[in-house]
């Protein structure tokens, strides 16, 4: 009996571990993020994801990756112009300090969306994961543009 | 103020009416004609003056780009939609890779699509690109590839302007308000 309680307890612990893990902790109101768009570019091509977002709570956020079902990889990415020379990599984290907003913007801070999973043109909608330090996430909707309309 | 001082700041008025420089930035005196032997977007050996007798924009670039590259060809394309029909009929943009491993001609035909009729995809030997660049003193630098062999090019950001003649006249920038861009181009066109 003490045994089997124990082993009960255990697989639930383990399932809630899980369900953790794998979901994280959604973000409610302290994060808003808002003109969140794609570029869809012709082909095979990897498009651009832009968006503000708003840290409304009282702790630093850090926005450390994303993801989508849509696409094979999406990345941070910044780009620069030094010199003439239209520069771009990749980008670990961003952090936007409590109240304050952070744009990602045309040629500057942008999600790279690489290898189309799906069939996609533009007005769809693409359901995007940020995913936040200490294991937080937030869903958002980007909706899908042509690279003309930016 | 004396008279004087006056004469001479009105002098200097009418020689700046008079000026004839571009608002954008001037390459007629340290940029070549244009030159080259490449290859279009629909597999075809082309040469410079074969897009002679319309104004020509060039941008280098590539596709693998999703931010700079495509932004800067959307607002070109924003540019050219301020100009008159008949001014714009007379302009034509080729966007011109440096990386022409990935980008064959249908690639770059497919990219320069979604911006308009008037841009056109070119490609061709890294070694003519090259010698292209050089003569343009236009510069591009592969970084590493990652481990899914993607990998970025760092490349000039400037769109360079020819007038009818493949003569260089002109460079705009990012930093260039559109309304020079627009003035340029359309008084490129139209005097030219």
């Amino acid at each position: 009996m003490v045994s089997n309680l124990f082993t009960t307890s255990r697989r639930w612990a383990c399932g809630l571990a899980v369900a953790l893990l794998t979901a994280g902790y959604a973000y409610g109101q302290d994060v808003q993020v808002s003109d969140a768009r794609v570029s869809l570019l012709p082909g095979e091509q990897p498009g651009a994801g832009y968006f503000e977002l708003y840290n409304a709570g009282d702790e630093t956020l850090v926005l450390v990756g994303a993801d989508s079902d849509a696409f094979e990889t999406v990345e941070l990415h910044v780009s620069s112009d030094q010199d003439g020379m239209a520069h771009m990599h990749e980008v670990e984290q961003v952090e936007v300090a409590a109240g304050e907003r952070f744009a990602f913007a045309p040629k500057g801070h942008h999600l790279m969306f690489i290898g189309r999973e799906k069939v996609l043109q533009e007005g769809d909608e693409v359901d995007v994961q940020l995913e936040f330090a200490d294991d937080r996430h937030l869903s958002v909707t980007f909706d899908v543009i042509s690279p003309a309309s930016l | 103020m004396n008279k004087g001082l006056l004469v001479t700041l009105a002098l200097l008025g009418l020689a700046g009416c008079a000026d004839t420089s571009w608002r954008t930035a001037e390459t007629h005196e340290i940029m070549p004609p244009l030159d080259f032997s490449l290859v279009d977007e629909n597999g075809q050996a082309v040469d410079a003056e074969d897009y002679a007798g319309k104004v020509t924009l060039v941008y280098f670039g590539y596709t693998f780009c999703p931010d700079v590259c495509p932004i800067t060809l959307a607002r070109l394309a924003g540019t050219l939609n301020r100009l008159d029909d008949d001014v714009r009929d007379d302009i034509q943009v080729l966007f011109i890779t440096v990386d022409p491993e990935r980008d064959t001609p249908d690639v770059v035909k497919r990219y320069t699509g979604a911006f308009g009729d008037a841009f056109i995809g070119i490609t061709g030997e890294r070694a003519e690109i090259d010698a292209l660049t050089n003569r343009m003193r236009v510069t591009y630098e592969y970084e590493t590839p990652n481990e899914r062999g993607d990998y970025i090019v760092n490349h000039t950001s400037a769109v360079f302007a020819f007038d009818r003649e493949g003569e260089a006249q002109f460079l705009i920038r990012d930093s260039h308000p559109i309304n020079d861009a627009v003035a340029d181009i359309n008084r490129l066109v139209t005097e030219s």
